[in-house]
């Protein structure tokens, strides 16, 4: 395996940072060695700086996506933590629903949810599943349902709807897999009617949040702690931005906003905390 | 010492014989099913890791139709089918519903022993990650209940002293009149 000085790390952990936003310190050495030793090797370099300068130097910027496909943590399991899922079914999407369903009864409902950082999909199919069971008939609904994430390789799995078998056999209830979910080879395969719910494209984090539009609810778990401060105070100040006034965020169960929105008011439901506007 | 439990059903009786020797002589716990309905009788008061079965058998429940049943019991079972040679497309056909792999007559134990060994291979390393994850959920519970008590008790005090801040900074009341209305923010909080 290739190894890496400490000035290339240095060289390497900014070049990320650039092109991603995610910041690694030193200490990360072990993980870029293992998640970037097969794409340097591939490109023929026989050293991280010669990496470097190839990847920089590549106008097609398809070194630059796999180096971002392989630094972003892929999250691969659906209902991982069922606790937000919970709080969606039972307290936000009522709410949310009550405050929303127009007067005129020919109206339709609408919701919009974002989810931020999407990785694979499987936290927004968790949040098509949901308000497929809470809601049965969707006819009366106009549902929005977003992901995004940096990843192109992340993006093309989770728009494939495609997942793998022995994950999905472990991670998710029988009822649910059968229901919503088909085998297909080694893999399961996503039910037509939830995968035409939901949207999938690239998005960079560390960009403007224009022409995204407002959003009832806003996914951002566990991804704003690859992010320094400073940038994670950007991160939610722009969420706060594209928020209904009444809308909810939810981040990671271990993740906390103090000291970086105090825009946030977080409540407390049960035993999970959701976040709304001051 | 191998520890999975096996279902082989087959409606030729040497086959049956064979298969269950050979297999317990590995150290593999094996029940064996002359028949699919028999097979799906089993499936539904034992808990099997594996079924081999052969794909073409008389009556009902034939190779493909007890796949099915055995992934519905148990969506973790791995099933094994056996084909003839001319009936390879249907043991394609069966991956994609769902089988593990596929073994063609005369079956070559080798082979299947190499197979068996891959499943627990794979079994033992999903249990472990199971165990990893389970571990990691109970740590992670346990710090976000923390992180939630934390944040919230944050909340309450930055609001407390948001209010603080007015009214020590009132200017419509005298010094002594804010110091007694911020004590009695700070005394009722």
């Amino acid at each position: 395996m290739l190894k890496i000085t400490s000035e290339e790390i240095k060289l390497i952990t900014k070049y990320i940072y650039d092109i991603s936003g995610i910041y690694l310190d030193e200490s990360k050495k072990y993980l870029l060695e293992t998640r970037l030793n097969t794409i340097a090797e591939e490109q023929g370099c026989a050293s991280y700086h010669e990496f470097y300068a190839k990847a920089k130097a590549d106008a097609s910027k398809v070194i630059e996506r796999k180096i971002i496909d392989a630094i972003s943590t892929n999250e691969t399991l659906f209902f991982r933590d069922a606790s937000p899922f919970q709080l969606l079914q039972h307290k936000i999407f009522p709410e949310l629903i009550d405050a929303r369903t127009p007067k005129t009864p020919a109206l339709k409902t609408t919701l919009k949810i974002w989810s931020a950082a999407s990785s694979t999909g499987q936290e927004l199919y968790s949040v098509a599943i949901v308000l497929q069971e809470l809601l049965g008939d969707l006819s009366k609904y106009t549902i929005k349902l977003l992901g995004t994430d940096i990843s192109d390789a992340a993006i093309a799995q989770a728009s494939s709807g495609k997942f793998n078998k022995f994950e999905m056999e472990r991670g998710l209830a029988r009822d649910k897999l059968t229901r919503y979910f088909t085998p297909a080879g080694q893999t399961w395969k996503i039910s037509d009617q939830i995968r035409a719910m939901v949207n999938f494209r690239k998005f960079n984090l560390m960009q403007p949040f224009t022409g995204l539009g407002k959003f009832d609810v806003v996914l951002c778990r566990n991804v704003a702690i690859y992010f320094t401060l400073e940038d994670r105070k950007k991160l939610f100040n722009k969420i706060a931005d594209i928020l209904e006034p009444d809308g909810y965020l939810l981040i990671g169960s271990t993740e906390s906003l103090t000291g970086i929105c105090p825009r946030f008011i977080p409540k407390r439901h049960l035993r999970s905390i959701f976040y709304q506007l001051h | 010492m191998n520890t999975m439990t096996i279902l082989v059903a087959d409606d030729d009786p040497v086959i049956r014989k064979l298969f269950e020797q050979r297999l317990k002589n590995a150290g593999y716990e094996v029940t064996t099913a002359a028949n699919g309905t028999e097979a799906a009788r089993l499936l539904d008061t034992t808990v099997f890791d594996v079924v081999i079965t052969d794909l073409v058998m008389p009556g009902a429940i034939g190779g493909i139709e007890l796949l099915k049943i055995a992934k519905e019991k148990r969506v973790d079972i791995e099933v094994i089918v056996i084909t003839a040679h001319s009936s390879i497309d249907t043991a394609v056909d069966a991956m994609k519903k769902g089988a593990v792999d596929y073994l063609e007559k005369p079956v070559n134990f080798d082979e299947l022993f190499l197979r068996l060994d891959k499943i627990a291979e794979v079994r033992a390393m999903l249990k472990n990650a199971g165990d990893l994850r389970e571990a990691m959920n109970v740590t992670e519970h346990s710090a976000a209940q923390t992180i939630q008590d934390l944040e919230i008790i944050n909340c309450r005090q930055r609001m407390l002293l948001d209010r603080l801040e007015g009214v020590l900074s009132d200017a419509r009341s005298n010094v002594d009149r804010r110091i007694d209305r911020a004590l009695h923010l700070l005394a009722t909080r």
